[in-house]
This record gives C-alpha cells, sequence and structure tokens, in this order.
C-alpha cells in the first residue's frame, strides 16, 4: 500500500492555499479563524475594529455562494458587547470548540471583561478579538482607548497586545491553541488599528515560541498512569466499601463523560456531580446521585458522608461544595483526585492518590487495569443504601399549593423535552431549581455560571448554543433579575430568527438574595424586592419581535400553556409568576458542614441540624 | 504549618504585560512578595524574576503551581528547596562624621563593604552578601552615623552545581 499524503490541518501549514498571498492584517485575521474552523463570530462594531469588520463582510461575500448560499462566516451583533462575550462562550459551552467575539476598543473591550472571567472562572475556551488605537497612540489616552493588556491580563488565560504586525498571523493561531490546549480559557487578543490595516505575506504556518507552556502541554500529553500508579490507586479502591466518584467540569471540558460511565458502570460506584458536571453522567441513571454541594441533593450529600473513598475528577472541592472543607467527605478514608491542572491537586483537600493528566486516558488506564487484573469491589450493599437514600431523601416541594412553584413549572417542561434540551440559565434560585429539577442526557446540555455566578448570562448563552446547534431546542430558564442584565439581547434572538425558548421564573426580585435576607438578615429586603418595579415583561418580549409571549398566573393552565410553548417553532417567551416564597431547598449554609443541611419542609432530614451553631459572618459568602 | 522564607526563581518570556501578570498572580491570590528583582538573562526573549516570600509548604507548592500557569512563563523553581547560592547588592549613603570615621573605616573593612564615592559629607558604600547579613550590616552602621539611603537589590540566587533552571 502507498504512504497516504499527510492533509494539511488548520494548524497551519505551507500547502495552505492562501500561503503567500499579500494581505491587510484583518483579512490575514479573518483568514486564520477560518483555518481555524470558525464558522460564526459574535461582535459590536467600532471605530478600532472597523478593517476587521470590513474583511469579514467582504470573507462573507466572497463564500456565500460556494458555502451553499450561506455566510460562512455570520457575524451576529448583541445589544451590548457582554452579550457578545457570552454568546461566544455558550457557544463554546454546547460545542466544545472555540467561540470567537471581536469587538472594538475601550468600552467595547471592558465591556467582554466580565465574560472573559466568568470563562476563566468555568474553563471555557474563548478567544476575544479587541480593536485598539493605532500603536503611535496607545498610552496618550486617546478617543476609545483602554489598557487591555493590562485589565485583561488580570482575569484571561493569556492577552496578547500586537504591536509587531509580522507577528499577527503567529500571534492569532496561538491564541486558539491556548484557548483549546490543557485547562481551556479564554485568551484576548488586543489589535492596534494600524496593524490590521498593515500589508503583508500571509504564510499559513507558523506559531509564536512558548517554549514553557508547550513544554507543559507536552509533559501533561506525555503524563500516562502506568501500571504501578494504577496497582497503588486499585489497592486503595479494593479496601473501600463505600467509593464515590465526585464528578467536576473538568470531565465535561476534558471530553471524559464517556470514560467516567464506563469506570462507573463497569464497577458499580454511585456518582455525584457538580454544578459544572450535570450531564457527564445521564441524570436518570441507576448510578447517577445527582449534584451535590450547596443546593444538591439531600440524598447525595448524605451519600458524601457516608463514602469511605471520595474520587474527585475534574471537580476541585470549591467552597460551594466543600464550605466546610475539614468536614467534607469526613468519613472518608481515602481521597483519589485526578485533574488536568496540577493546582488543583491537593488546593483545598489533601489526597491519598492523585494524578496530573488527560481524565479520560486515566479512566481509561484504570480500568483497563481493573479489568485485566479482574479487580472488584462488592458495592451491593452500598448501592442499596444510595438507592433508599435517593428514594426516602427524593427532592420534593409543596406539590398541593395553588400557586405555581417553580419546581413544577420545570417538571412540566423536563417531561416533554425528556433531558434532551439544551439549559442555560441566569443565577440565582432559578438556577439552582433548574440544576435540580432538570434531567441532561449528556454532557454539554448545561450552559451555567457556576464560578462567576454571573447573571445575565442565560440569554446571550443560549443565542451562542443555538448557533452552535441550529438543530437542538435550546431553553434558557432565567429569572426575572437575571434576565434584565442583559434584557437588549431579547431582540438579538428575533433579529435571527432563532427559535430560542425564553422562560422567565419571576418572583419579583432577587429570589436568592431575599432567601439569605430572610435566612441571615432578620428578613430585612435591603434593594432585593422589585414589587412595585414597573416592567411588563410580555410587552418587552413582544416589543423585540416575539412571536409568542404569554404569562402563566395560573397553576391549572401550566400543562397546556407548557406544551405550546415547548413546541411553537420560532423565537418563545414565557414569564411565569411563580410563589414568592418558594426556596431553594436543600441548604447547606455558607462554611457549614454537610451535617448541618437544612432540608425544607418537604424533604425530610436524616439527622437534627444544629441550627444553634454560630455562623462566622465573614466567612458567610 | 509554619511560614518559611523562600526564593522562587522564575524565567518570563519577555512579553507586553508579562511582569504585570505575575505580580498580578501575587496580589490576587494575597501571596506575599518581600523582594522582587527582575532582569535580562543569557537569553535576550527572556528575563528573570527572583522573588522572596513567605509561606508555609502548602502555600509554596501553590504559589509554583499557580505561576506555572502562567503562559509566558518559562519555568519557575523554588530554589530554597536545594543546595543554592543567594547574594544581594546593597548601596547605601551615609552622613559622614569625621570624629567616627576610623571606627567606621574598621567596620566596613571587617564586613567587605567598598566606598564607592567619599566626599566631605557622605560615602557611597556597596556591600554584596546574603539578605540576612545586609540586614544586619544596615543595623549596625546605623550605630555608627545616619543612614541616609537605602538601596538594595533585592535577594539573588542560583542553583549550586551544573543545574539550571531551563533544565
Amino acid at each position: 500500500m502507498q504512504n497516504q499524503p499527510i492533509h494539511a490541518t488548520n494548524n497551519g501549514s505551507a500547502s495552505n492555499p492562501h500561503a503567500g498571498q499579500t494581505l491587510s492584517g484583518a483579512e490575514i485575521l479573518v483568514q486564520v479563524l477560518a483555518d481555524e474552523g470558525v464558522d460564526v463570530v459574535f461582535g459590536y462594531s467600532g471605530g478600532a475594529i472597523l478593517p476587521t469588520y470590513d474583511a469579514i463582510f467582504v470573507h462573507n461575500q466572497q463564500h456565500v455562494t460556494t458555502h451553499g448560499g450561506k455566510q460562512p462566516m455570520p457575524l451576529i451583533v448583541p445589544a451590548n458587547e457582554q452579550g457578545a462575550g457570552f454568546m461566544a462562550a455558550g457557544y463554546a459551552r454546547a460545542s466544545g470548540k472555540v467561540g470567537v467575539a471581536v469587538v472594538t476598543s475601550g468600552p467595547g473591550a471592558t465591556n467582554t471583561v466580565t465574560p472573559v472571567r466568568d470563562c476563566m472562572a468555568d474553563s471555557v475556551p474563548i478567544v476575544v478579538i479587541c480593536g485598539q488605537v493605532p500603536t503611535s497612540a496607545i498610552g496618550s489616552d486617546a478617543f476609545q482607548e483602554a489598557p487591555v493588556a493590562g485589565v485583561m491580563g488580570a482575569v484571561a488565560k493569556h492577552v496578547f497586545l500586537v504591536t509587531d504586525p509580522e507577528k499577527l498571523e503567529a500571534t492569532l493561531r496561538t491564541a486558539f491553541e491556548i484557548a483549546r490546549t490543557g485547562r481551556p480559557g479564554p485568551v484576548v487578543v488586543d489589535i492596534p488599528k494600524d496593524v490590521q490595516n498593515w500589508r503583508g505575506v500571509f504564510k499559513g504556518e507558523g506559531r509564536l515560541p512558548f517554549p514553557g507552556y508547550r513544554q507543559r502541554m507536552n509533559k501533561l500529553a506525555r503524563s500516562v498512569l502506568g501500571d504501578q500508579e494504577c496497582a497503588r490507586f486499585w489497592a486503595l479502591l479494593t479496601q473501600s466499601k463505600r467509593p464515590l466518584i465526585y464528578a467536576g467540569g473538568g470531565v465535561v471540558n476534558g471530553a471524559a463523560a464517556a470514560e467516567l460511565r464506563e469506570f462507573a458502570r463497569e464497577f458499580r460506584i454511585p456518582v455525584v456531580t457538580t454544578l459544572m458536571a450535570l450531564g457527564a453522567i445521564d441524570t436518570t441513571d441507576e448510578l447517577s446521585m445527582s449534584m451535590l454541594g450547596m443546593h444538591g441533593a439531600a440524598y447525595a450529600n448524605y451519600a458524601v458522608i457516608d463514602c469511605d473513598f471520595l474520587f474527585a475528577l475534574g471537580a476541585r472541592f470549591d467552597d460551594r461544595v466543600a464550605g466546610d472543607s475539614q468536614r467534607f467527605a469526613g468519613n472518608a478514608r481515602t481521597i483519589a483526585q485526578i485533574d488536568i491542572d496540577a493546582s488543583e491537586i491537593n488546593k483545598v483537600k489533601a489526597t491519598q492518590w492523585s494524578h496530573v493528566g488527560s481524565l479520560a486516558e486515566a479512566l481509561q488506564a484504570l480500568t483497563a487495569y481493573g479489568r485485566k487484573n479482574k479487580l472488584t469491589i462488592s458495592t451491593d450493599g452500598w448501592l442499596k443504601h444510595c438507592d433508599e437514600l435517593k428514594k426516602k431523601y427524593a427532592m420534593n416541594y409543596d406539590r398541593e399549593s395553588d400557586l405555581i412553584q417553580p419546581y413544577y413549572l420545570i417538571e412540566e417542561i423536563n417531561r416533554l423535552t425528556q433531558g434532551r434540551a439544551i439549559i442555560t440559565t441566569g443565577v440565582g434560585q432559578h438556577q439552582m431549581w433548574a440544576a435540580q429539577y432538570f434531567d441532561f442526557q449528556g454532557p454539554r446540555q448545561w450552559l451555567t455560571s457556576g464560578s462567576m455566578g454571573t447573571m445575565g448570562f442565560g440569554l446571550p448563552a443560549a443565542i451562542g448554543a443555538q448557533f452552535a446547534h441550529p438543530d437542538k431546542l435550546v431553553i434558557d430558564i432565567d429569572g426575572d433579575a437575571s434576565i434584565r442584565m442583559n434584557l437588549g439581547e431579547l431582540e438579538t434572538v428575533t433579529t435571527y430568527e432563532l427559535p430560542v425558548k425564553v422562560v422567565v421564573l419571576n418572583n419579583n426580585g432577587d429570589g436568592m438574595v431575599k432567601q439569605w435576607q430572610k435566612l441571615f438578615f432578620k428578613g430585612r429586603l435591603s434593594a432585593s424586592d422589585k414589587s412595585l418595579h414597573k416592567k411588563d415583561f410580555i410587552k418587552a418580549a413582544q416589543a423585540d419581535g416575539f412571536p409568542f409571549a404569554v404569562r402563566l398566573d395560573r397553576k391549572q393552565d401550566v400543562a397546556r400553556v407548557v406544551k405550546e410553548f415547548i413546541e411553537f417553532k420560532g423565537p418563545a417567551f414565557l414569564e411565569v409568576n411563580i410563589d414568592t416564597e418558594a426556596g431553594v431547598y436543600p441548604m447547606v449554609g455558607p462554611g457549614q458542614s454537610y451535617e448541618q443541611m437544612i432540608t425544607g419542609d418537604f424533604i425530610p432530614t436524616r439527622a437534627i441540624a444544629k441550627a444553634e451553631e454560630k455562623l462566622d459572618e465573614s466567612k458567610m459568602f | 504549618m509554619s511560614n518559611k522564607r523562600h526564593i522562587i526563581s522564575i524565567l518570563l518570556q519577555n512579553e507586553v504585560g508579562a511582569l504585570s501578570r505575575v505580580a498580578g498572580l501575587f496580589s490576587n491570590r494575597g501571596y506575599n512578595i518581600e523582594s522582587l528583582n527582575v532582569a535580562p538573562t543569557e537569553d535576550p526573549t527572556v528575563s528573570r524574576i527572583t522573588l522572596v516570600t513567605t509561606g508555609t509548604e502548602a502555600v509554596l507548592v501553590q504559589i509554583v503551581n499557580q505561576s506555572l500557569k502562567l503562559v509566558d512563563v518559562v519555568n519557575v523553581d523554588d530554589l530554597t528547596r536545594d543546595a543554592h547560592i543567594e547574594r544581594e547588592l546593597l548601596l547605601i549613603k551615609l552622613r559622614h562624621s569625621s570624629e567616627q570615621s576610623e571606627a567606621l573605616r574598621n567596620t566596613l573593612a571587617q564586613a567587605g563593604a567598598k566606598i564607592l564615592s567619599d566626599d566631605p559629607k557622605s560615602f557611597v558604600l556597596e556591600l554584596t552578601d546574603s539578605e540576612a547579613r545586609i540586614s544586619s550590616f544596615i543595623s549596625t552602621i546605623g550605630q555608627h552615623c545616619e543612614v541616609l539611603e537605602v538601596v538594595r537589590s533585592g535577594a539573588l540566587a542560583v542553583l549550586s552545581g551544573v543545574e539550571t533552571l531551563r533544565s
């Protein structure tokens, strides 16, 4: 057989058909985006980015006929650059590909600081390209100038300021590489206007030298679990009677959901997931113990208390999971951990076994070793115990209430979508209810601002996700306060005729803030009650062109209206006036241990919570 | 766990904002910097940062691992974990006092300090030594005459033997 020629990859190759052409900096930028497989960009125009916007326009015009009448790189315009950043993030979270936002200098760039930090905190790969004032004007307090390298340097995985136009092409290619390799994250490329207008030869290949970073990436790639380490892991696991997998966002980001499921099923080990890992295991799987943490399922948290071996996979023991890190999983004799990021090992909780490297490969190695050596653990009793926990302490709420309970509304949507929809959220009570009551068959269906907790995330993220998956059902479950933060993006939904479904669970204010004020501030609702606000969400949605905009305020209408809403073919908006007193339970107070969890009026509690224990207010965040 | 003094050496690519990212990492994560030195190396694309910090063992592991996440960091090491050589450069300006000058000159000779400028009103001295001995020299000399200005490089350090931070 003849050797097959090696095909050019999008990492840059001399066989790039455009190599050798003289192009403007802006045209080079667009060509690198095209080579990287970018099929949509989100952004808002302005003076310092005009050359690039023109180059995107020309690129789309030139390729529209060879692209089946569609623009190869549509430019989606938000109401505010924060929206563009979250659209890119929603696209990236839903697809696993790098999302791209292109914005102008000054306010355009600073408006994306929040989504960039949000992506850093949740390890989401995006590239943000910012126009910058011309090189000669940098540092002169020019019109629409902001110190982007300094501002973004503190929040992004990496920032480039391109002052040498000869390096533009390599810089852009490197930006994509850095965004998607190792622990993924946001990369910002700040490009002065004169660099966009410069003309030079497109090389079609080449990246910037990053000897340290690449060496570390190569080391990660070579970091395979050897037999000795597998043996040590199995020696610990086989001593365990009550093992529990604690799966985090790294399982989703590291594309290790299949390996997680295989490992868990092969050796019959139950799985709790963090907020970020919902869908890593099908939430209806018999081994799934749902979400743990501050608002985790009671049975998930009880399983964490009861386990004697905790296996953290791409999870980082953050304060919403291990508020009291000392007492977290206090009965676990072994804590084992795998992460792509060495700094997460032993950061919060000391481990007895750990590995830094690819999660998928490590799990494959552990599964193979277990099979090869016919290793088993008898978890029958433990699984029976977990099953009893699941039944006895199941999620529940006031089903007899005459008011619309948010949980009921979500259950009704879930009954129709069956764990197949892509769900985005804002931040607060509605986010936790959605996490608790929706099912997710697979990863990348649940898009939420986990670490940063950015209100306003839901609507733009849903728009980005719909571009990643034009044929899937995308639902933004939002709150009345969260959606206000980026309400301008309602119009973006209809402008691009996206069939996004928007649900506003309206409880007249910042529900989670009110919940904390009731618990910790004697019920003084400082600045969180919006019952006197005048906003008519239905009129707002109608004004922005939503053909379906319905308000639900009677319980008996829920099933019928939800069905009409979900089955509607175009953009649809549903406002639901929910019980304003509805709370999020269970709840582990900030800084408290799972033993102190309160479960509310409708979920039984296993032990009496030590309510009298005084909280340290400085730790209450 | 007790706080100990550590010398961290960082090789850093000369990129826009690279130094501020390292400094920002320390301030954003609440690690302290007792001294900081940045200067070019044998490789024109790389600078070397030497910084002195204090922290527990766990904090030091975090400092090294978090620094290694900065894309333009070539390598990081806690030199105090291995055999190393440490030096600091001191430039110090003292007010001249003729009646004490004999005693003063003896102290300087003992410490190995060099007089760089000597005018009727002031001395400028140079001393290279460990950070601890520089500090003790400054307090001793302050008993002999008035210290006008202290300029210190911060600690510099290099691993003993053939091993380098690059390797």
